[in-house]
């Protein structure tokens, strides 16, 4: 499995398929960091948000550049349908992890964080990554989801992805009736800002990932029919 | 490996494309699957390989190591062939030294040495199903699967392909192998299935003489004619187009 995920992330970086989405990430950061400084959770909150679709086009992108046939013959070559759909999402986590230290990067190197005197740098990275894991999850998950193996046309993978995205946001704010129907991004990015008691981090840890198994379950479900 | 009652259909409410399918491969059995184009031939042979699974019934006993050599490569990969070929044996689970030892063996037997580093966009379409072929071969198949093998290949490796599907009998695996070339008469010994709107007739092995009774029929019902004696099991051998009145 570790094999054929170095061959995608390979297949990824190798087509050129990989500087799309990571301008897309530069060009949100920059635009994000550009209009003045902020305290660094609440920095990192909102990346995050910004992150998330990112992250899940980078992941329809990172699977959709294996040919459906050379995906088939992994399958037969791995002996496993389950493992070779998890190659493609370990894949796409790693390839997100190399977006996610970009964006932990940019308001240090934008120097959009205000100085803290009560939160030290390494603190305030830490903060952002747990943020930024929190999306990751989820949007690869989506990202999966929007894949031409599952949705066959490119025009339905938008869809899924723009759909997923908005809803993300709508539903994620306040007084939302059905916030636990998407990914917690809202309320992460409300919680690094404004802080509150730690089960509050637990409670949305909890729920990101529980988001993440369930949509992960549907994309591995449909895989066994749409290899 | 059996086949039990299986159906298949590509979506839910579809039109099934494989139907009551009941059928068994005998290790180190060579098995011809004949039928006309859309017949259902990949289908059944993606089934077989493990990539398609099926609505209803079960495929029981799949060996552990299936190659499969789809009827066209799928060219369009940044690698280069040492590269490709390297990976995939890499997937297969065959350490670095192990996998290098199989490239090696594969590259000089298919006569892909000159290519190694050629990227795999611009091979030929022949060059590029030889990568397939070796793709499947890397680690010892106990079940080895070719749909339309002989398509593009050259002649000298026209001839191999039945020498690699013997040498993979006699080590005790199983052979499925679609044709609609007439190649497949180079295979002594073969049982024949034929695929036929959605279902499936198998034949034991044929390993009595045979005699060649040379038939002609009208221009006009010349595919139509060539498709029905090959769905009865009969190998054509050759179709000459010029017949003297």
């Amino acid at each position: 499995m570790i094999a054929l995920t170095r061959m995608r992330l390979h297949g990824f970086v190798r087509t050129g398929r990989a500087v799309a989405p990571l301008i897309a990430a530069l060009a949100a950061l920059s635009i994000l960091y550009g209009g003045g400084q902020a305290e660094a959770g609440e920095a990192y909150g909102v990346s995050a948000l910004v992150a998330f679709p990112v992250l899940a086009w980078q992941t329809k992108i990172l699977l959709d550049v294996e040919p459906d046939v050379q995906r088939r013959l992994a399958r037969v070559a791995l002996g496993s349908a389950a493992r070779e759909t998890a190659a493609g999402l370990l894949a796409a986590a790693v390839a997100g992890l190399g977006t996610i230290a970009v964006a932990l990067a940019a308001p240090w190197v934008f120097q959009a964080v205000k100085a803290d005197a009560n939160v030290p740098v390494g603190v305030a990275v830490l903060i952002g990554l747990g943020v930024h894991l929190l999306a990751l999850g989820p949007a690869v998950a989506l990202g999966a989801l929007a894949s031409r193996a599952v949705v066959r046309t490119a025009g339905m993978g938008v869809a899924v992805l723009v759909t997923g995205s908005v809803l993300a946001v709508v539903l994620g704010l306040q007084g939302s009736p059905a916030p636990w129907l998407v990914p917690p991004l809202m309320a992460a990015a409300r919680y690094t800002a404004s802080g509150g008691p730690t089960l509050t981090a637990l409670t949305l840890t909890t729920h990101a990932f529980l988001w993440t198994t369930a949509t992960t379950y549907a994309y591995t479900r449909l895989r066994r029919t749409r290899p | 490996m059996h086949l039990d009652d299986v159906w298949l259909r590509y979506r839910r409410g579809g039109p099934w494309v494989l139907r009551d399918v009941t059928a068994r491969v005998e290790p180190g059995g060579i098995v011809v699957v004949l039928g006309r184009n859309g017949a259902g031939k990949s289908t059944l042979l993606q089934l077989i390989a493990g990539v398609l699974r099926p609505a209803k019934g079960r495929v029981t006993g799949r060996p552990a190591v299936v190659g499969w050599v789809p009827e066209r490569f799928p060219a369009e990969q940044p690698s280069t062939v040492d590269g490709y070929l390297r990976a995939m044996a890499a997937v297969r689970g065959l350490g670095p030294a192990a996998a290098g030892r199989a490239v090696d063996e594969w590259v000089q037997r298919l006569g892909l040495g000159e290519f190694r580093d050629v990227k795999l966009p611009e091979l030929s379409k022949g060059t590029a199903q030889k990568v397939g072929l070796a793709q499947a071969l890397l680690a010892p198949p106990d079940l080895l699967i070719l749909d339309e093998p002989w398509e593009g290949l050259d002649a000298a490796t026209r001839d191999l392909v039945p020498e690699i599907v013997l040498e993979v009998a006699a080590r005790g695996g199983s052979v499925l192998v679609s044709d609609h070339r007439g190649e497949t008469v180079r295979l002594p010994g073969a049982g024949t299935w034929t695929v036929a709107d959605g279902t499936l007739s198998t034949a034991a092995a044929d390993t009595g003489p045979r005699c060649v009774v040379e038939v002609a029929v009208s221009a006009a019902d010349l595919a139509g004619a060539v498709a029905r004696l090959r769905e009865q099991g009969h190998h054509v051998l050759r179709v000459r187009e010029e017949v003297g009145s």
